[in-house]
């Protein structure tokens, strides 16, 4: 019996993983080749002064950047560097891993039978992530909130390459490059994009083994952080008693509650999340769904590791009410009103 | 120092073409038919041959620049090294275990019924099939969302096909005969299923849970488990091999 179970459950784990690994695969194929091959500083130009739209803009940068939770922070990271205004960066950091096309296409087959939660799930990201981009915008000085690095990187960071190795502190979660020879790493090219070169210029042979290897390391780090979350999905989906899952999935409270909570808890990146929360459309209120779709993207256990790579705790602590408020009072917005 | 983070670099590879050959196994095996919905196939398949040639790549820069470096942002949760090891030990364990579909003890358990509640997710198509001996449980589970009355039905002629679900809510000479249906993968599958009165005389110990039967019949309307319904009266149940492909769509 337990063992039909266990069995049960390792079938919905590896039904997960086929499903979710091929798109995981090409978030990580377009995230790499446009790191590589399009020149983000040449966006600045087109990016409109007035905070509203700012943050507007910054939201569908996604669209031109397909990167997951886990890759908007590096490019956040670089774009608030590089002088872009904290609305339209703070904008794309919420928005990215959402307002992109492999995600949509992703939650469209997922999804295919309930259209508004495909929908729903772009409108309310947009929303969102403009309301809080646009709230940022009244700091006009956003560098009390960053992390001293960053902060002291905004202002001074072009042409002073010696301030390089400020980005490979301890508690950064970066790699020390190490014994690289003279052989150009990953590492630098972060610290090169950082720093206002262009790694766009390089040769293409040294781009594309470039290519490879961000490819081979992203797809290490989120693959194994994917097939945790297929098993504790795949755990709570066969050894959870059905009638506790049931009595918390039809409220129209608990049920956004307990799937933002299981959003924070699992992680789980956004080009793979809608087959997550498919295994749940049974039984969970379209809301609650919504609230899984929408707020784990922008916050998770994961991304606020990532996130306080940028962010002081007391920003991060911010970015985490505000999308956490919004996203409940919009997802009750949809049980009760529009189901 | 070197040789050492080859040694990882080897891992890395190892755990990428490991996944490449899982999907591909699945594939050749046809075990996707259990996890993804026939669509997806394609989607799974290509990976596959591109996390080999990844691999293969990576392995080929390894041996011909053992010297280059590969280090860069590490971006995780786990602390360094742990990705490629659950990378490695899900592989080898989905090449060591195989998937199984889905039977009875699921069914019961995800709830069991001959509708399509409102919640759950809609069915893709609606096949108007014109001879009712000709419908799947699917075709008949889809047929009554759209028009419930089982007075409609009685006296046609059904014969269907599906594994034995036994419900404590019906008495020993009934069973329920049932079909999974995916709309993704097998997360989302949920059973569908039509109640069969056997035939005089026979218990549904004879027939065991999980069991693959081909159900002839006719149509009746009966009051079951306090549920006016539609359910088959057998004529003759006939074993028959799980199918290939034990879902429906």
């Amino acid at each position: 019996m337990d063992l039909n179970r266990l069995n049960n459950a390792f079938t919905l784990f590896l039904s997960l993983l086929v499903e979710a690994m091929p798109f995981l695969l090409l978030g990580v194929i377009f995230s790499s080749v446009l790191l590589f091959f399009v020149e983000e500083r040449s966006l600045l130009r087109w990016l409109p002064k007035n905070p509203l739209l700012g943050a507007l803009a910054g939201s569908c940068i996604g669209f031109l950047f397909p990167v997951c939770e886990c890759g908007n922070v590096p490019v956040a990271r670089r774009l608030l560097m590089q002088g872009v205004p904290s609305p339209v960066a703070i904008g794309f950091l919420l928005a990215a891993p959402t307002i992109n096309p492999i995600v949509f296409w992703a939650t469209w087959i997922a999804f295919r039978d309930q259209p508004e939660v495909v929908f729903l799930r772009i409108a309310f990201s947009l929303t969102i992530a403009t309301m809080i981009g646009w709230i940022f915008s009244t700091q006009s000085n956003l560098r009390p909130f960053l992390q001293p690095n960053v902060a002291r990187a905004m202002p001074l960071w072009a042409g002073e390459p010696s301030d390089a190795p400020s980005l490979l502190r301890p508690g950064t979660y970066w790699l020390g490059a190490s014994e690289r020879g003279n052989r150009v790493t990953v590492a630098d090219l972060q610290v090169a994009s950082a720093a206002s070169v262009s790694v766009v210029s390089k040769p293409l042979a040294d781009k594309l083994y470039l290519l490879l290897e961000n490819m081979m390391q992203e797809l290490r780090e989120l693959g194994g952080v994917l097939v945790l979350g297929s098993a504790i999905a795949a755990t709570i989906q066969v050894f959870t008693p059905r009638d506790v899952v049931l009595s918390l999935g039809q409220g129209p409270v608990t049920s956004i509650l307990a799937m933002m909570l299981l959003a924070a808890i699992v992680s789980i990146c956004s080009t793979v999340d809608s087959f997550f929360a498919l295994s749940f459309a049974s039984t969970f209120t379209t809301g609650s769904l919504l609230a899984f779709l929408v707020f784990g993207p922008m916050i998770d256990l994961k991304a606020i590791g990532l996130m306080l790579s940028i962010f002081k705790p007391r920003a991060v602590f911010y970015l985490f009410m505000l999308a956490g408020q919004l996203v409940f009072l919009l997802s009750l917005f949809v049980n009760l009103y529009l189901s | 120092m070197t040789r050492r983070r080859n040694g990882y670099l080897w891992l890395d590879i190892a755990a990428i073409a490991a996944w490449g050959f899982l999907f591909l196994k699945y594939w050749l095996t046809e075990k996707l038919y259990l996890l993804i919905h026939p669509n997806y196939f394609w989607l799974t398949i290509a990976a596959g041959f591109v996390l080999l040639g990844l691999a293969l790549a990576r392995a080929i820069l390894v041996i011909r620049y053992p010297f280059a470096g590969t280090s860069g942002p590490h971006l995780s949760l786990f602390p360094p090294g742990w990705s490629r090891w659950i990378l490695i030990a899900t592989a080898i364990a989905g090449l060591l275990i195989s998937p199984r579909a889905f039977a009875s003890q699921t069914a019961l358990e995800r709830g069991i019924s001959d509708s399509l509640t409102v919640t759950r997710v809609r069915p893709q198509a609606f096949r108007a099939t014109v001879k009712p001996e000709n419908r799947s449980i699917v075709d008949w589970t889809r047929t009554l969302t759209v028009y419930p009355e089982p007075d409609a039905y009685t006296g046609q002629s059904v014969s269907v096909k599906g594994f034995v679900v036994h419900s404590p809510e019906t008495g020993p000479n009934y069973l329920l005969i049932a079909r999974f249906i995916i709309t993704c993968c097998a997360a989302d599958a949920y059973p569908v299923s039509l109640p069969v009165k056997l035939p005089e005389g026979q218990r549904r110990d004879a027939y065991k849970p999980d069991s693959w039967q081909q159900v002839e019949g006719q149509m009746r309307t009966e009051t079951l488990a306090g549920k006016r319904q539609l359910v088959i009266q057998a004529t003759a149940l006939s074993p028959v091999d799980e199918p290939k492909n034990p879902y429906d769509y």
